[in-house]
């Protein structure tokens, strides 16, 4: 257990040290801060202007096609650049085992994810019309909170997947594209919106696996569709299996 | 302490390790020495749970590196060829780490950080990065890493690549010093290395152990070849020479401007005044008579080179 806690926080603290960490979160909140902006003045518009669920706003279009190229940067160094320096040979020749290894690694980036998250806690009290002499939520809060919650899991699985093809590459450059293209498949058919017959089986079978869309019509409104649960969690731990796999067969070479 | 039998390892069709058996007695330093290529690194790596062995065993202190791989890597310190490390962290820092993931807390681990650091002197360097590093105290760095667990058996690849004389020896020196309190496997392909700080020594060539024995009967044996060679001016006959005694072989050859003499005798002390008074004798100019001993590269080159096989212990 304390090992695993000691590569925890070496794998977190090194975001913090290289570049790349400060890039996303600039980026990452100078975008979200924008989108706030957008549902702020629609918010306070005055007559027939206005939005029913603001938190369709913030985590639209232009924030998926941002979320995009996160989760391949946080997780491209993870195995890549050890495999490239070599410090990998000396990880794996240390009483560690191979799912301490993936799980550490893991939960480091996860645990840097959820940081990039909690700057937006400040637009809170806005989104929920928060009245701070009585602390009573003026709208319905669950919108917000099942917002949270889904681009929780919505972003485990993503890193998973970057963290799997991470291990199996050479080089973090490579990694990085690997991931930006495999998460395309998740994300692409949600930006073919205007285009697409709601009715068809097409979009039903789409539908199942395009994040943006699951956002839009389910935890934007405040709903839990546990089909969506589902997939991210089961398709999280699916990639860190296969992580430990193909950590494993390393050995085997 | 480590006990190898019959090891062999497939890189796809091409036979890195064949059929490598080797044992390292506890308290020793074993050199293991080879040509690049020749598979040292490979049987490292086999021994520290890296890679897999195609076939054959290894056990390292009763604990079979196969099935027990998480044991013995607690019970092996592993510095590899070219010391990786990560760059961003300070000394300090990284040492901390490595002792945390090895599973050393709290007290213990910062008595033994200090006492990790002391010994490989890197005191001046503690809270330098190490991307900062020359080479040679990153090597230290290395090896302090090594040292983190305490463990019995220390497997180092190659621990003096790429350092300048000063650093050589130094290191050589701790390696020597710690040679007193744990088993040492290290790999080298410079046999001056393998004549100062080892006790005995393996040589692998081309995956498979060509010669496995003590410094000592490494050295009687190069001993053993030494021989008297005489150089003279003009046309001389090697059968003047035939009647000495004690002499066991005597190889002419031409050189320009005369002849050089090789006598090989067991007893080169006195064949050398009978050498000079025969030649006097005849009246021959002796220009040099000297002995010539093969060094320990000589026995190297020739035994990997497949010339001279040497007799296993």
């Amino acid at each position: 257990m304390r090992p695993t806690l000691s590569l925890i926080r070496r794998e977190f603290t090194a975001y913090f040290v290289s570049p790349i960490g400060y890039v996303v979160f600039a980026v990452f909140l100078t975008v979200t801060g924008y989108l706030f902006y957008l549902s702020l003045e629609l918010l306070t518009a005055r007559g027939p202007r206005g939005i029913s669920f603001p938190m369709q706003l913030m985590v639209n279009d232009v924030f998926w096609l941002v979320f995009l190229f996160i989760p391949p940067l946080l997780t491209m160094r993870l195995f890549a650049e050890e495999r490239a320096t070599g410090t990998l040979e000396t990880l794996l020749t240390t009483p560690l085992r191979d799912w301490q290894i993936v799980a550490s690694k893991f939960i480091a980036c996860l645990l840097f994810y959820v940081c990039l998250w909690i700057p937006t806690l400040l637009y809170l009290p806005v989104l929920l019309d928060l009245d701070w002499a009585t602390g009573l939520v003026g709208v319905d809060p669950w919108p917000v909170l099942t917002t949270y919650l889904g681009v929780f899991l919505a972003g485990a699985m993503f890193l998973a997947l970057g963290l799997l093809i991470s291990s199996l590459v050479k080089t973090p450059m490579v990694a990085a594209l690997v991931s930006l293209f495999v998460s395309l498949v998740f994300i692409l058919a949600g930006f073919w919106r205007p285009d697409m017959d709601t009715s068809g089986a097409a979009y039903r079978v789409l539908y199942f696996f395009t994040v943006p869309l699951h956002f839009e019509r389910n935890f934007s409104r405040g709903l839990l569709d546990t089909r969506q649960l589902v997939l991210y969690i089961s398709l999280a731990l699916f990639c860190l299996f296969l992580t430990v796999r193909s950590l494993e067969s390393r050995r085997w070479r | 302490m480590i006990h190898v039998s019959h090891l062999v390892k497939y890189y796809g069709d091409y036979a890195a390790v064949q059929d490598v058996s080797f044992d390292v007695p506890a308290g020793q330093i074993v050199g293991f020495l080879g040509p690049n290529g020749a598979g040292k690194s490979t049987t490292m790596r086999i021994l520290t749970g890296f890679l897999t062995a195609t076939s054959g065993k290894a056990t390292i202190a009763g604990l079979d590196v196969f099935w027990d791989s998480v044991e013995v890597r607690r019970r092996i310190g592993y510095m590899a060829e070219s010391c990786p490390l990560y760059t961003e962290m300070r000394v300090e820092e990284y040492l901390r780490f490595r002792a945390g993931i090895k599973g050393i807390y709290g007290a213990t681990r910062r008595r033994r950080l200090d006492y990790v650091i002391q010994r490989t002197w890197l005191g001046d360097v503690r809270r330098q990065i190490i991307g900062t590093l020359s080479k040679g105290y990153r090597q230290r760095v290395g090896l302090a890493d090594a040292l983190l667990g305490l463990p019995p058996v220390l497997i180092l690849d190659e621990p003096t690549a790429g350092l300048d004389p000063t650093q050589i020896r130094s290191t050589r020196e701790l390696i020597r010093e710690l040679g007193q309190e744990h088993t040492i496997l290290l790999s080298t392909h410079i046999l001056s290395e393998v004549e100062m700080t080892c006790d005995s020594v393996i040589i692998i060539n081309k995956g498979k152990v060509v010669a496995s024995c003590s410094l000592e009967e490494l050295t009687r044996q190069a001993g053993e070849r030494a021989c008297l060679v005489a150089t003279f001016d003009g046309l001389v006959d090697p059968d003047a020479f035939r009647g000495l005694p004690g002499l066991t072989a005597l190889s002419p050859e031409t050189i320009p401007g005369g002849v050089r003499l090789r006598f090989t005798t067991p007893d080169m002390a006195s064949m050398a005044p009978l050498v000079c008074g025969r030649a006097v004798e005849r009246g021959m100019k002796l220009r040099e008579l000297r002995p010539e001993r093969p060094t320990l590269e000589d026995m190297f080159v020739n035994i990997t080179g497949g010339l001279v096989g040497t007799r296993e212990q």
